[in-house]
Order: C-alpha cells, then sequence, then structure tokens
C-alpha cells in the first residue's frame, strides 16, 4: 500500500469518529440525509457550562475509583509476581492460568453472585465495594505486567543489596520498584483504563449511587439528543487521553532514555 | 523465564506467597461464582423457590436461549476472526512504514482508550438507517430514503455488535502484533522483495507464520471478550434472541424473582464456555515470548 494512502486510512477509520462527534456537538437539528448540522450552535457546549460541577464530580469519582483499581492491584500482586517471574514450584503454569482467568471469564458470571454477598455485607452502593469488584477482574493485566516486568531485570540487584544489608521492604522500595516502574505504569494505564471505561460492574455495585462518568453518559447515549451525547462523549474522553499522554510524555519517555525499557 | 530463576519452592511454601492475592480473590471471584452456581440450582436462594434443582437448566432448553447461544457465538467468532484479520495486515502495513511516519500512526491506538459505550454510540451515529453512512449513502445516489439502508443495527444477525467489536478490538490485534514484528529480521522481507515474491506471498510465508503464536492468543482473548461482554450488546443489541449477557441481566433484573435461578443457569453455561476456551489460552500463551504477553 502507499505510503500517503495508508496513513490515509489510518486517520479515516480512527479520527474521524472523534471529528463527527466534534461536529455534532457543535450542531443541533439535522436529520436524515443532511451530512452536516442545519445550523451550529452552543446548546450542548452550554449545557455543559451550566452542569459542569455534575460533570466534574462524576468525573472525578470515576477517576478516583480507577486510581485506587490501580493502586490495589499492584499492593495485591506484587509478591505473586515476584513469585511466578523468579521461583520453580509444582503446578506453577496451572496456578497462573487460575490466576489469569478472571481477566477473561464474562465478569458478568461472578458479579451477581458477588452483588449478592456484597449487599449481605453492606458493601453495594459504596466507593470500596466498587473498587473491590473491579480489582476483582483487573488485576491479571498487572499481574501479567509484572511478572514480565521482573523478568526483564535479574535477581542480581536484590541480592547485592542483601548483601549490603537491606531488609526485604528496603529492597522492595530502593530497589525492585524503580526498577519495575515501566511495568508498573503499563499495568496501571491498563487496570485504569479498564476500571474507568466499565459502565455495568460499577452500575451494578454502585447502585447509582457511586458516581461514575459511564453512569452519567448512558442515559444520554440512549437518548435521541446526539448533540449533548457527543459533547459530553468527548469531555469523558479527554481525561484518559491526558493521563496517557502525560505517562507517554514523562515517565516511559525518562525511562526509556535511561535505557531500561 | 530468566537464567536466574533456580529458586525451587514447594507447593505450600508458593500457595503461602500467594496468599495476599489469592484469599481476595477467591473470597470475591470464587465466592461470587459459587453463589452463582448454587442459586442456579436453586440452592441459596433469597425468596422462597418452587422449582427443583434442574428446573432452571430445564428453563435453558427453550429455543428462544439456543438462539441467543447462537447469535452470542457467531457474534463473537465473527468479531475476533475479523479483528484478527484486519489487524495483523494494518500492522505489517504499519511495520514497513519508516521509523517517521511510524509514529504517526499512533492513531492507531483511540478504540483502545475509547470505553465500549463510546464505541456503542459511534456505531448508532454511523450504522443506523438515518445515521452518517446512510447519509453518506444517499449524496452518493445508493439509497433514496432511511428505509433503502441495510438494517445493520437491529438486522437480528448482531451486525452493529460486530462491527463496533471490530472497531474496539483491532487496535488491540495491531497492538500485540507490532510487537512481535519488531522481533522479526526486516531482511527476510527484503530478500525475498529480491526474489520477487509478491506482497500477498510475503505476507503468507514470512509475516503469518512469524505472527501465529500471537494471533492464536489474541483470538482467544477477543473471542472470550466478545462472547461475555455487556455494555455494546445492550447499547446497540438485537433484542430478541439477544447476546446472552443480555439475556442474563433482562432475566435478572427485569422479570420476576422466580427467573433468577434461570439467569444463573446461564451465567453458569456462559462460566463453563469459557473454561473451555481459557484451557486452550492457556496453552497457546505458553508458546509466546514474554514480550508479547499482554495477559
Amino acid at each position: 500500500m502507499k505510503r500517503p494512502l495508508l496513513l490515509a486510512m489510518l486517520a479515516v477509520l480512527f479520527l474521524a469518529p472523534l471529528a463527527v462527534l466534534a461536529v455534532y456537538s457543535l450542531g443541533s437539528g439535522w436529520a436524515f440525509p443532511d451530512l452536516l448540522p442545519r445550523r451550529f450552535d452552543l446548546r450542548a457546549v452550554r449545557y455543559i457550562a451550566g452542569e459542569w460541577q455534575s460533570v466534574a464530580k462524576h468525573l472525578a469519582s470515576s477517576t478516583a475509583y480507577s486510581l485506587a483499581t490501580a493502586a490495589l492491584t499492584l499492593v495485591l500482586t506484587i509478591a505473586p509476581a515476584h513469585l511466578f517471574a523468579r521461583r520453580r514450584f509444582p503446578g506453577k503454569v496451572l496456578l497462573e492460568g487460575i490466576l489469569l482467568a478472571p481477566a477473561l471469564v464474562p465478569a458478568m458470571t461472578f458479579s451477581m453472585g458477588v452483588h449478592y454477598m456484597f449487599i449481605r455485607a453492606g458493601l453495594n452502593d459504596t466507593m470500596l465495594g466498587v473498587v473491590l469488584v473491579l480489582a476483582t477482574f483487573s488485576y491479571p493485566y498487572m499481574l501479567r505486567a509484572l511478572v514480565a516486568g521482573y523478568q526483564s531485570f535479574g535477581e542480581e540487584y536484590a541480592l547485592c543489596a542483601q548483601n549490603l544489608g537491606a531488609g526485604p521492604l528496603s529492597r522492595l522500595w530502593r530497589v525492585e520498584l524503580p526498577l519495575l516502574m515501566p511495568a508498573i505504569v503499563a499495568g496501571g494505564s491498563v487496570v485504569f483504563l479498564v476500571a474507568f471505561s466499565e459502565y455495568f460492574l460499577v452500575f451494578l455495585i454502585g447502585g447509582g449511587r457511586v458516581p461514575s462518568f459511564t453512569g452519567y453518559l448512558f442515559p444520554f447515549l440512549a437518548s435521541s439528543d446526539l448533540g449533548l451525547a457527543s459533547a459530553l462523549t468527548l469531555v469523558f474522553f479527554i481525561a484518559p487521553l491526558i493521563l496517557f499522554v502525560l505517562v507517554e510524555l514523562t515517565v516511559s519517555r525518562a525511562y526509556r532514555r535511561r535505557g531500561l525499557y | 523465564m530468566t537464567k536466574d530463576s533456580t529458586g525451587r519452592l514447594s507447593l505450600g511454601q508458593a500457595l503461602l506467597r500467594l496468599s495476599p492475592l489469592a484469599l481476595p480473590c477467591v473470597a470475591l471471584f470464587g465466592g461470587g461464582l459459587a453463589l452463582a452456581i448454587a442459586q442456579s440450582f436453586g440452592v441459596a436462594l433469597p425468596f422462597p423457590y418452587e422449582g427443583g434443582a434442574f428446573a432452571a437448566y430445564q428453563e435453558l432448553t427453550r429455543p428462544h436461549l439456543a438462539g441467543s447461544i447462537l447469535l452470542s457465538l457467531w457474534v463473537a467468532l465473527a468479531s475476533a476472526g475479523l479483528s484478527v484479520i484486519c489487524g495483523s495486515i494494518l500492522a505489517y502495513a504499519i511495520w514497513r512504514l519508516p521509523n517517521a511516519l511510524q509514529r504517526w500512526t499512533i492513531i492507531y491506538k483511540t478504540p483502545l482508550i475509547l470505553p465500549p459505550i463510546a464505541v456503542g454510540f459511534l456505531a448508532i451515529i454511523f450504522l443506523s438507517r438515518s445515521g452518517v453512512l446512510s447519509s453518506l449513502a444517499f449524496h452518493i445516489g445508493l439509497v433514496d430514503t432511511p428505509a433503502d439502508f441495510p438494517s445493520i443495527l437491529y438486522g437480528g444477525w448482531g451486525g452493529g455488535i460486530i462491527l463496533a467489536y471490530l472497531y474496539k478490538e483491532t487496535p488491540f490485534v495491531v497492538l500485540l502484533s507490532l510487537a512481535a514484528l519488531r522481533r522479526l529480521d526486516p531482511g527476510l522481507v527484503q530478500t525475498a522483495h529480491m526474489f520477487h515474491a509478491s506482497r500477498a506471498t510475503i505476507f503468507r510465508t514470512i509475516i503469518l507464520p512469524h505472527l501465529a503464536p500471537v494471533l492464536h492468543t489474541v483470538f482467544i482473548i477477543l473471542f472470550l471478550y466478545s462472547f461475555g461482554a455487556f455494555d455494546i450488546p445492550y447499547l446497540v443489541g438485537e433484542s430478541s434472541p439477544g447476546m446472552l449477557s443480555v439475556e442474563a441481566f433482562n432475566l435478572y433484573f427485569k422479570r420476576t424473582l422466580a427467573d433468577r435461578p434461570t439467569a444463573m443457569a446461564l451465567l453458569t453455561l456462559m462460566f463453563l464456555f469459557s473454561v473451555g476456551f481459557i484451557v486452550i489460552y492457556t496453552r497457546t500463551a505458553s508458546r509466546l515470548g514474554q514480550k508479547e504477553r499482554k495477559l
């Protein structure tokens, strides 16, 4: 394929939808077969400006539980990742397969039961419940990233620190975590994204009480007000986009420059 | 596997070290699943249930649900298959670009960041009978009224879901294929060129065999995702028969309490089916290099 043609095709496939959202959010009153809105106005922008506190609340809540989920998965998987990367033991392949399964099994198959358990335990409709259920099916991405991270450098660093008298916590904090940082960023980005994008689980466990941008967005997407839905989709797309650009520009680049990744 | 992984542990020691992850995982994932299975047999329900232990599973034999199972399998198969085909070809095209241009191709990652419900919304805007593509077709002169445009979204064969998944999943295939292609020696392709091999021949004889393990693995991941996900089918899916996840949701939330065991039986069935594929997955994934594995 000719190069300009390929780049044009990529742009049409992957940027045109966003461009269409932008055009839709700046107009109103169009129907088949209009390609452009009959008139351009700032109705959607004004609505969002008027509702900014509500929009910000839902965005902040989604960001908070997604970051908390990423942090929780890191805490849960760091020791098992070390084990899978560094040690041999009977049943290793089987155990790793079982522990990766929650990301592959449909989340619905266990979440209805979890919902029932959480109602009994009083965890439904709480932020903690949402974080727990999101971590339950997104941790395998963090586990995989950390295992690969551990395998990208040897055990000598930790052994060297141990010989110099560093205890387990000090080795983890000052030697292994800095070396693992690219893997943590990679795994954390995926976990964040999975949690941030999830609609059903947050709605089920959060019961509509835990604000989430997907729960906020959904009624608009299912309504006939395409202009407002487009504008809100763009607003909520920007948050993860900023995060990813930041990660790409700062953390990964810094590590690449130091030749770690 | 690193060469220094000489440390051997007994199963007990290993399980002890796994406990910080395994205990909460067993409690939530295993507990939730166990409860679903128990309730599918009419046990541990929060209300009195008249049916016998297998009544819920007998409900599953209704022809409506058979249609739902077939639709789910078809959608998962078609979307994962098409994504793998499109993604591997796109990855090859991007890999052949000079490095300076490759940086611009990063836009292929957009659908990865878009939430599924946003992708579903894009499907509505583009594919509905009065949507963007239909309007474009009018201006080209292909259709005169919205009714002339094929009913992609609710046509009964999952067209809208398949295309939405294709858009969401193709970048994932590209991402994993590119990682594998970076390990391929470009000299192989240049040599083949010198012997006047066509692009199609090069793709078939050099690129595809190199990518095969990645593509097998990614196909299974995407198949399972398409099979069990809820958000996109809920937004753009067919209503009757619907995807299994939507059917289970409707049985659980929109019908009477007596239908809950049936919902749980459906979820149990979906779980067993997925496990079968995960067994195949672990076999293919173990053949992959560590750099290519994302899961």
